[in-house]
């Protein structure tokens, strides 16, 4: 479909050839964004920002990770992963393209001074010039499609307003919302398929027939990568002696000690510290680092603290054959370091088996029906019986919450323990990244697919129909 | 038959700073032969831009004195007197006041001067017709603007070619490795990149960090010697370039512990003409030659004080607006004459205490409490400029403050030397160096000139690369990356700042053995992370897609490194690289266990003799006889005319390393 480079594209129509879309995948711990029909996303911006006492918001790793005294670490997402402070989100989303992908300020070819037609003098209208600087400071991204993901579990008022955002303060041409289980698939190229998303508030499962979604089986739990730090903290803190947890920001330098001895460090003095915000901010570095090196999941067969099983002799448990295995040290970093043996396992089980989690005190016990098997129980159920088979036969597992070690081996253990006939397959794609970035993928793959440019919502439907065509188009 | 030249290959590399670039590939490969300073001035015309300073001519109130100067001046007259009563225009290669940096911190804050530049910069090496580009591109910069730059060299130069790459990645061309952690200070921030199997890791980059670069140790010292008058900006960013600046190791204690312990036992005349006791700032600084100025100081002290406001480091910019310039001048060779009947007598005086003057200088620098420099006041240019003094008048005010060398176009100190020197050796005059020809002085600076790094920016520095391999998706790669570290830029530059910064990454991130894991360490408890054994080939690292797109890197590098330097690589010692350091020395799965400078291979004698410090540079000439020659064009590496017609800048993604 070459067109004449004399004409324009008809409106409505958008050669994905030609203007690739954006596409803008935004969760509660980073926000992805990058071109269509890219690989990974070009732009990865942490939710978390800085605001400063003075106003001001700042964001990107370089400002976040700064210890200052009038800085509060925030995060426009409430603990449901829907976002609750528009304006924040709304400038981070945009800072997320902006700072990586389109710059500061978009200039269409024909006006970026290369082709300028000067006039007689050899001057640039400067009025015009002035008009148009402030029509680019108007809409930022208006020169691409944009294609952004959402929760499944995201409300109505709530899509109606990205909607708003992106048509009426970006200026886009075309909009997509989709949900970011259904990329995930997409990404796996399946259109048949159950996805368990761990993410970092949630996991969810979306199950998805032939590319669209079951609304009835979307199912979230608040058992996710978040919970997994919180039960690190109440682990730590339940050790003997208790796992100091100082993180990086605050040790100038640190010397080698034995495990378990206290450590000898000097530490960086603060006239004024910055606040706990920060503080914890900084902790779950540390605590990245340590779901990366030491968790991992028991593999199965059966929950880690199961009684022994009869046949097994002398009543060797699993929790004994964990014990059994070397432990994985860890040191923090002032230099306070031990080994995790079983604990570095239990952590994780909440996760499978609610009954053990540690109980910690800025965190609810968790609700049985919420453990991930269980998740995918209740949206399997939900769904006809005649798709389950091929549901479970395509699970595919994706978030970096999921990306702890043996993790995928657990959930099919336990899904195939759950439904015993048909054949259970966990999908996880070995690459961490592809798994960390699963949904913005998919997005990349579907944007600048030749056959998605007639789902676009274009500008003149939103005129005609308003934000409620998203309802209507988005599914 | 490749489709381009060896002496035919343009490479250009921006920075905020400094602009490189040069025109064919030698031989042996060598520094970059043209370093533009990356700024211009706005020409009269809105929206031009100069090359070089353009001042306009005061000629109303001083015309007397100038016309009685010298001769050139006749010709103006004429000219002017052609020109009625237009105004008089004159180049001024010097200074560089008013000038615009297109790039800030590595992003194009200018676009119509940035393309400017690049006009400029195009323009002084005039490459042949039909000269592929090579475009070293700042780690900073959008998609948006790889787009543009490429139409705009297409669209400008009409190039037949046009490669476009990370300088990051051309950095790892450089060394030839395939995992690395490339540290670029520059000069408001560095950028730390990972490269992991030759692939850039996007995800988590250190990105323009701001406040460390080497902006950031001047305002440090700035701020440092603020209590001392005359201590400007401008004479900061000289003594952090020159090499009494220096990061000391931790172990070695700063000399001004014990103060004037030295100079001030030994001779107690320099230390009473130096005030090397560091108590009173306010003392004349005098150079290392008039040390024991001997009989009458005190004289000397009262006059000076008249215009001279009791500092060394004297704001002679403002006598000269102030118009006190030929007063100044007569204090000067006043105080000249004094000196040399001081030095007579010297020199009939005691051999010992001469002797006794002439030790302290052979300290090494970080044992002496006080050390100069040679300062190149440009304010001082510019403010004779602007009041419109005759070169007659310049000459006479730099041989009145010629206590140190005095020659206006002189061999600049070792430091800058060495960055110079090669664009001097090769080229004749046409190359436009950094700046040169202010007035020269030296200047007495204490302890201060060890600090440059206090303000936290080997911390920030430290924490961001920390931040930046903790970000690498592959965790069992990033053992690897903290063992392959490259520092380069010019901010790093300050001497010891390399060893300075390993010593705070040691201090602060080490992991050490694990006490409790020293009995099970030998067992292999990393069996889970793959065991690399018997791969002869790379591992393809992505599936699917990842592989159409970057995977042509892979062949490229390889190609770069052993086809090029077969007597570097001895057989598959590439593959070596990759697959070692999978083993962790403990069962420690964190990182870092070890941290290490990678070693870059040393086969280019000019660019070892220079310093790898733009050793981007030279990964660029690695990249370009690669991707224009060894390869042209196969792998997709650079942008065809064709190309660029079919798919427009767009294009650009696709071919972008």
């Amino acid at each position: 479909m070459a067109l004449p480079p004399t004409q324009a594209p008809a409106a409505g129509e958008y050669a994905g050839d030609e203007i690739s879309a954006l596409v803008l995948d935004c969760g509660s711990c980073s926000t992805r964004a990058g071109f269509a029909g890219e690989d990974t996303p070009k732009s990865v911006v942490p939710t978390n920002h800085a605001s400063l006492s003075s106003g001001e918001r700042l964001f990107g790793e370089n400002a976040i990770h700064l210890p200052r005294a009038d800085v509060e670490i925030r995060n426009p997402y409430n603990a449901d992963g829907l976002v609750e402070d528009w304006d924040t989100a709304s400038k981070l989303w945009e800072y997320t393209v902006t700072s990586r992908l389109t710059g500061a300020r978009q200039t269409p070819p024909t006006r970026n001074g290369l082709n300028d037609d000067k006039d007689e003098n050899g001057d640039v209208n400067m009025e015009q010039e002035a008009e148009r600087r402030e029509d680019e400071q108007d809409s930022p991204l208006a020169e691409y499609p944009l294609l952004m993901t959402e929760q499944p579990w995201n409300p109505v008022k709530a899509r109606e307003k990205t909607m708003e955002l992106a048509m009426e303060e970006w200026g886009v041409p075309a909009f997509f919302l989709a949900k970011n289980g259904q990329l995930a698939a997409y990404s796996q190229g399946k259109a048949t398929a159950l996805v368990v998303d761990v993410g970092h508030q949630n996991t969810s499962v979306t199950a998805l027939w032939e590319g669209m979604v079951l609304k009835k089986s979307l199912h979230h739990a608040p058992l996710a990568g978040n919970w997994l730090n919180n039960q690190i903290r109440a682990m730590f803190a339940t050790q003997q002696p208790p796992v100091p947890l100082v993180p990086h920001y605050m040790v100038k330098t640190k010397q080698p000690v034995d495990a378990n001895s206290p450590s000898n460090a000097t530490y960086v003095q603060f006239a004024k510290p910055p606040p706990d915000s920060f503080r914890r901010l900084e902790e779950e570095r540390v605590l990245t680092a340590f779901k990366e090196s030491v968790v991992q999941a028991w593999h199965g067969p059966g929950r880690l603290e199961a009684p022994p099983a009869p046949h097994a002799p002398n009543g060797f448990s699993n929790l004994d054959h964990v014990r059994s295995l070397p432990p994985r040290p860890f040191e923090m970093p002032d230099g306070w370091n031990t080994v995790f043996g079983a604990d570095r396992f239990k952590v994780v089980e909440s996760l499978f088996d609610t009954r053990a989690a540690y109980p910690s005190s800025d965190q609810p016990t968790p609700k049985p029906e919420d453990a991930i098997p269980s998740l995918v129980n209740r949206a399997v159920s939900a769904c006809d019986v005649d798709t389950r088979p091929h549901l479970l036969n395509n699970i595919i597992l994706t978030g970096a919450g999921s990306l702890i070690e043996k993790l995928p081996d657990r959930l099919q253990t336990d899904v195939q323990a759950m439904f015993p006939n048909p054949k259970v397959r966990v999908l996880a794609n070995s690459n961490a990244v592809e798994r960390k970035f699963g949904a913005w993928v998919g997005g990349s793959v579907l944007a600048s697919l030749g056959t998605f440019h007639q789902m676009w919502v274009s500008r003149q439907e939103y005129e005609e129909f308003g934000a409620g065509v998203v309802e209507k188009r988005c599914k | 038959m490749p489709p381009f030249r060896d002496d035919q290959i343009l490479i250009i590399s921006p920075g905020s700073q400094t602009t490189l670039a040069q025109l064919g590939l030698p031989e042996s490969f060598t520094p970059a032969r043209y370093r533009l300073r990356s700024r211009m001035f706005a020409a009269e015309k809105r929206g031009e831009y100069e090359a070089v300073k353009i001042r306009r001519k005061e000629k109303s109130k001083e015309s007397k004195p100038e016309t009685d100067g010298e001769g050139t001046d006749g010709v103006e007259q004429s000219e002017q007197k052609q020109e009625d009563d237009e105004n008089e225009w004159e180049e001024d290669r010097v200074s560089e006041e008013g000038a615009i940096w297109p790039m800030q911190s590595g992003r194009i804050a200018d676009w119509p001067c940035f393309y400017a530049l690049m006009e400029h910069v195009y323009n002084t090496v005039n490459p042949p017709f039909h000269t592929p580009v090579l475009l070293i591109a700042q780690p900073v910069w959008t998609l948006k603007d790889h787009e543009r730059v490429t139409q705009f060299f297409f669209e400008k130069f009409k190039v037949p070619a046009f490669g476009l790459m990370d300088s990051a990645m051309a950095t790892s061309y450089a060394y030839g490795l395939s995992n690395a952690t490339v540290v670029d200070v520059g000069y408001q921030k560095a950028d730390i990149t990972c490269i992991s199997e030759f692939m850039l890791q996007n995800v988590g980059r250190g990105l323009a960090v701001p406040d460390c670069g080497g902006e950031a140790m001047t305002q440090r010292l700035v701020q440092l010697l603020s209590g001392r008058k005359g201590f400007s900006r401008d004479v900061c960013e000289q003594l952090k370039k020159s090499p009494v600046c220096e990061i000391l190791p931790p172990d070695v204690e700063m000399p001004g512990d014990e103060p004037a312990s030295a100079g001030g036992a030994d001779n107690p005349a320099a230390a009473a003409s130096t005030g090397a006791d560091g108590a009173v700032p306010g003392q004349r600084k005098g150079s290392g030659l008039d040390l024991p100025r001997g009989p009458g100081p005190n004289t000397e002290v009262g006059e000076e004080k008249k215009l001279e406001d009791d500092e060394g480091v004297l704001d002679i910019a403002s006598i000269v607006t102030g118009g006190n310039m030929s007063e100044y001048l007569a204090q000067k060779e006043r105080e000249k004459q004094e000196k040399a009947v001081a030095k007579q007598q010297q020199k009939k005086g005691s051999d010992a205490q001469q002797q006794a003057a002439a030790r302290p200088p052979r300290l090494p620098n970080h044992k002496r409490t006080r050390n100069t420099f040679i300062y190149e006041d440009f304010a001082l240019h510019d403010a004779m400029k602007k009041a419109g003094v005759t070169s007659q008048g310049m000459t006479e005010m730099q041989s009145a403050l010629g206590d140190g060398p005095n020659k206006r176009q002189k061999t600049p100190e070792p430091q800058s030397a060495v960055s110079e020197k090669p664009a001097d050796d090769a080229f004749d005059g046409v190359v436009d160096k950094g700046p040169s020809g202010g007035f020269r002085r030296e200047i007495e600076v204490g302890t201060e000139r060890f600090k440059a790094a206090d303000g936290g920016i080997l911390d920030r520095l430290a924490d961001a690369i920390h931040r930046t391999i903790q970000a690498c998706g592959d965790v069992n790669k990033r053992g690897d990356l903290w063992d392959s570290l490259i520092i380069l830029g010019n901010g790093s530059r300050v001497r010891g700042f390399q060893e300075a910064l390993l010593d705070t990454l040691n201090k602060k991130y080490i992991i050490s053995p694990s006490s409790a894991t020293i009995f099970t360490s030998e067992l292999p408890s990393n069996l889970s992370t793959p065991m690399a054994t018997g791969a002869n080939t790379p591992q393809p690292q992505m599936p699917g897609q990842q592989q159409s797109h970057h995977g042509g890197v892979n062949p490229l590098l390889l190609a770069a490194t052993t086809a090029q330097n077969p007597q570097l690589h001895p057989s598959g010692s590439v593959m070596g690289q990759s697959t070692h350091g999978q083993h962790m020395h403990s069962s420690h799965a964190q990182t870092p266990t070890s941290i290490k400078l990678a070693k870059i291979p040393e086969y280019f004698p000019e660019w070892k003799e220079v310093g790898y410090d733009e050793a981007s540079f030279l990964g660029a000439q690695v990249a370009a006889k690669v991707l224009f020659i060894v390869d042209g064009g196969q792998s997709n590496g650079y942008m065809t005319r064709t190309g660029y017609n079919e798919q427009g800048p767009n294009g650009i993604h696709e071919c972008m390393l």
